[in-house]
């Protein structure tokens, strides 16, 4: 009885029809997140149809989201999982079907690759000015709280706090200094205005945040917008306090106080993730068609240094050329401040390589195939000539 | 036996001698040897092209048409030209732009009419009207604009074009380039100079030795040189050859425009033979006669379905193999021309997604000979081409290729198998559409036929897989490569995706024994519209790092378009002649 159940549910899982029910989920998916980019930008559309397993939707009226519709993911692994009972319960080995075994194969690897890219892909960014040396990444989406020791004018040592600890009423800890933060209020965005007259006063009795009124706003939807992250802290060692402080990634005006002797920059800014080697801009180079605005390419000459492996060398990044180095690529992105600034992104991927293999699988795979099948409808066609 | 061959190839000999015919050079024109102007090089938009390039692509743009009717005449884009840089006065006088928008005629008080085309003379008065009105609409990004203010904007920079052509050689108001040469060292002649170096859409006067090859200038910058050091010696040729055009003088034209081709030849001698070769390729227009051999491929097919078939359909495929081959040539010569594999832009794809489909469709003729691989051979190349000849009207065709997609090695690799996968689908949709209607129209329906059409179809979609999958793997790797990921959810990627996805179901469907032949067939009809959509409707969502070309006016052409194959498959699906009464 039971036996019969688990064969009937083996036989259903390895079934055409699954295969073509997810195709069909796949397809209407796909249409479904092109559609929803121009609302929810491109990486929120992902991850609300793509990248998660359940479609969930707020219904008008209800108090809680439903799920209406299988999401990326879930069909991704009803595929993989139809697929691979399909190779094992088909499998034999007919030299025939070679081909098309090859290339499903190749397929469970390329589906594994995206949810490798989902699960562990991070990106971030590298912002440098010619002649400038960064020893650190950026992240595009995350903030930190930045604590810059300036006082040895030669040497700033960084600190930072990320985001998710920046919750009200927390009060944290930096390490490797005496100071602690406490957070009094976080804003993901805000709205940041001069403070008018008949304002309310604001939190910050200290920098520049006095006389700011900030207004909190929703988060930034699209992928081009970024958020003004904010907050209200308090910087407190040894039980003194030193004021109220308010920090955005909109306020560029530098805002520092000192304790015993030692002198600290507060600032909110891209999370910073540090690397064990430097890079420096030597030169940008934005090249354009004679007599036209249009871009015929954007390069950077960098100089990588990373003395503990004794490596001293200089890289040109450019369109279609990326450096790979430490498991990341750095790609040519953008560029600023009259063509004397750089953007490179940079790509941690551990399964870059996956896409890779699993196309050369699937286009063998689909030659040997149509080979085949090439060679034996010429085959059957020779014979009809011959009977004929 | 022999000369019923040779009369079935008669018509497709004839057609390619039309073809050539249309190479020879036409008679002057009032004695202006024009055409010798129309191969100059110039530098516009990147690229060093002839005049005749410029003056057609601006007037695609701005009337739409490649002639202007005046003074009971059809004025060609050199004459146009010539009269818009030495004659401007005239060139004001003809009715050069296109207006169909209701608000925008509204705007300069008039009436929609049976004419649509209008003088800049009679736009003139309206001009700080519709300067303001399009300011304002281009404030706005180009999705959020309504169809008025796509259609100002549309109007002020066709305008604007305008404005740079009629001052590219010489300011409109000048009295001529030798009274300007005189006139060089006054205050005055600097600022006009200046404006003029500001304003011209062109480089006519090529780089001296010891310049390197982009030292193109216009006559602004030549005339600013000349100031105290000896001018450019075409600066001298113009002035003559411009003096001539002004007063009706065709000798003196003709002496100046000779004296600038021998200049040129001696300056930049790969520059004039490149222009020749465009100048050439310009006048032939292999696209337009492809076109118009593929509808008589068509026609002759559809009589040989009436009338004599043994020999209407041979005729059919030797004028369907000329088309090709006039298609061919053409396309072979814009890869010459531009240096770059055959897509580069949405025009390009058109063009080589009907190529593509036409040898296909040849080939499946030569393979069954039913007449079936002629009829949707020369519809899917009249098709294509009628796209690219509506998409030709947004500007020079051989643009330049911005910095991400300059790399011939992806463009001839993911671009053109990405494009074949379209080919095919498109193409297992209009076998799909000819048995739709064959099913309903034709008198008796041989099985042998029907068996030959349905493995057409199913072919043609393992075709189309293998290369849209390829295709798209290939934009993977290239995405991988330049923007650091493989696959991005990117609107046109998804509509790629969608195509392989789609051919895949077929192919699923088909080995499960989920749909017949009637399935396919509808199924593959599908396809059209699945790849329309990702062809062309990833553009007009504005959207992701591929939308490069947007367009405005096409939505209501796919959205009819994208009817008319739902109703086809309703058509495939039902019943043979559903409409006529049954009989017992």
């Amino acid at each position: 009885m039971i036996k019969a159940l688990a064969v009937r549910c083996w036989n259903f899982l390895a079934s055409l029809q699954v295969t073509i029910v997810a195709l069909v989920l796949l397809m209407a998916l796909v249409v479904l997140c092109t559609l929803a980019q121009t609302d929810l930008g491109t990486l929120g559309a992902v991850n609300a149809y793509m990248r998660s397993f359940l479609v969930w939707r707020q219904m008008r009226g209800l108090p809680f989201p439903l799920p209406l519709f299988p999401g990326g993911a879930l069909v991704g692994l009803v595929l993989v999982l139809n697929l691979t009972a399909a190779l094992v319960k088909r499998f034999d080995f007919n030299p025939r079907k070679l081909g098309l075994w090859v290339v499903h194969a190749g397929l469970i690897l390329l589906v594994a690759g995206e949810f490798a890219t989902g699960a562990f892909q991070v990106d971030t960014r590298m912002t440098i000015e010619e002649g400038q040396t960064v020893h650190f990444l950026e992240s595009y989406r995350q903030m930190e709280l930045g604590l810059s020791d300036v006082t040895d004018p030669a040497h700033t040592e960084e600190y930072g706090i990320p985001d998710p600890l920046l919750r009200a009423g927390a009060s944290v800890p930096v390490p490797g200094t005496p100071l602690s933060i406490k957070i009094k209020r976080f804003y993901v965005n805000a709205e940041l205005a001069p403070r008018a007259a008949g304002d309310p006063p604001s939190m910050a009795n200290m920098g520049v945040g006095a006389n700011v009124k900030i207004t909190e706003t929703a988060p930034a939807a699209s992928d081009k917008e970024g958020n003004a992250t904010s907050a209200f802290i308090e910087p407190v060692a040894g039980g003194t306090s030193y004021g109220t402080w308010l920090v955005s990634s909109v306020l560029g005006a530098p805002q520092s106080f000192i304790h015993e002797g030692r002198t600290y920059l507060l600032s909110m800014r891209p999370r910073r993730y540090y690397l064990p080697y430097a890079v420096t801009l030597k030169k940008f180079s934005h090249d354009i068609y004679p007599g036209t605005d249009i871009p015929k390419n954007f390069s950077s000459l960098v100089h990588l240094s990373n003395p503990a492996k004794g490596e001293e060398r200089d890289v040109l990044i450019y369109m279609n050329q990326p450096l790979r180095y430490d498991g990341k690529a750095f790609y040519q992105a953008s560029y600023g401040k009259g063509d004397t600034l750089s953007i490179l992104q940079v790509v941690a991927n551990p399964g870059w390589l996956l896409p890779y293999i699993s196309c050369a699988l699937i286009t063998l795979g689909l030659l040997v195939h149509f080979c085949i099948t090439l060679f034996n409808a010429i085959k059957r066609r020779q014979l009809s000539g011959e009977t004929a | 036996m022999k000369l019923s061959k040779l009369f079935t190839w008669l018509p497709g000999l004839i057609a390619l001698a039309a073809v050539l015919a249309t190479a020879l050079p036409p008679a002057r024109i009032r004695g202006f040897d024009m055409d010798k102007f129309g191969r100059l090089p110039v530098l516009e938009g990147g690229r060093v092209k002839p005049l005749d390039s410029v003056a057609r692509n601006a007037l695609l743009m701005i009337r739409s048409k490649q002639s202007v009717p005046f003074e009971g005449r059809e004025l060609g884009p050199d004459e146009w030209l010539l009269d818009l840089l030495f004659r401007p006065q005239t060139a004001d006088a003809q009715p050069v732009f296109v207006i169909n928008d209701p608000d925008v005629l509204g705007l300069m008080g008039l009436k929609q009419s049976a004419n649509r085309y209008f003088s800049f003379d009679a736009i003139a008065p309206r001009l700080q009207e519709i300067e303001n009105q399009a300011r304002a609409a281009q404030a706005l990004e180009s999705a959020q604009r309504s169809r008025f203010q796509n259609a100002v904007v549309n109007l002020y920079e066709r305008l604007l074009l305008f404005n740079q052509l009629e001052n590219s050689v010489q300011l409109g108001d000048s009295p001529g380039l030798y009274l300007e040469l005189q006139a060089l060292g006054t205050p005055q002649a600097a600022e006009r100079n200046k404006s003029l170096a500001g304003a011209a859409r062109f480089r006519i006067l090529a780089p001296l030795p010891g310049q390197g090859p982009d030292a193109w200038q216009n006559t602004g910058e030549g005339l600013i040189a000349a100031n105290g050091a000896a001018p450019h010696p075409a600066l001298v040729s113009l002035a003559l050859a411009g003096a001539g055009y002004k007063a009706g003088q065709p000798e003196a034209f003709n002496q100046g425009v000779a004296e600038l081709q021998g200049l040129t030849a001696n300056l930049r001698p790969q520059a004039l033979r490149h222009a020749d070769s465009e100048f050439l390729f310009n006048r032939i227009q292999p696209f337009y006669l492809g076109m118009v051999i593929y509808v008589l491929a068509l026609l002759t097919l559809f009589a040989s379905w009436l009338w004599r078939r043994d020999l209407l359909q041979p005729a059919a495929f030797s004028l369907l193999a000329a088309g090709a081959l006039v298609h061919t040539v053409g396309l072979v010569s814009r890869i010459l021309l531009q240096g770059r594999p055959p897509v580069t832009n949405l025009y390009s794809s058109a063009v080589f997604v009907g190529w593509a489909a036409v040898i296909l469709g040849v080939i499946l003729e030569r393979m069954y000979r039913k007449g079936f691989g002629t009829a949707v051979a020369a519809s899917a190349g009249f098709a294509s081409l009628i796209i690219a000849h509506h998409l030709a009207m947004e500007g020079d065709t051989m643009e330049m290729m911005r910095a991400v997609l300059d790399s011939n090695f992806w463009l001839a690799t993911h671009v053109v198998t990405v494009t074949v996968g379209y080919s095919g689908t498109f193409l297992a949709g209009i076998i799909a559409i000819a048995y739709t209607l064959r099913k309903h129209i034709a008198p008796t329906l041989d099985p042998a036929t029907t068996r030959t059409l349905v493995d057409m179809t199913y072919g043609i979609v393992c075709f189309a897989l293998l290369f849209s999958f390829v295709g798209t793997v290939l934009g993977g790797i290239w995405a991988d490569q330049s923007w650091g990921r493989f696959w991005g959810w990117d609107p046109k990627e998804n509509g790629a995706l969608l195509i392989v996805l789609w051919n895949a179901v077929i192919l699923h469907c088909r080995w499960g024994d989920y749909i017949r032949d009637k399935g396919l067939m509808a199924c593959a009809i599908f396809g059209n519209i699945i790849t329309s959509l990702s062809w062309f409707g990833v553009n007009m969502l504005g959207i992701g790092l591929h939308s490069y070309g947007f367009m405005d006016q096409a939505f209501w052409v796919l959205a009819w378009f994208v009817a008319s194959q739902l109703a086809l498959i309703v058509l495939c699906l039902m019943p043979r002649r559903f409409w006529a009464a049954r009989t017992t």
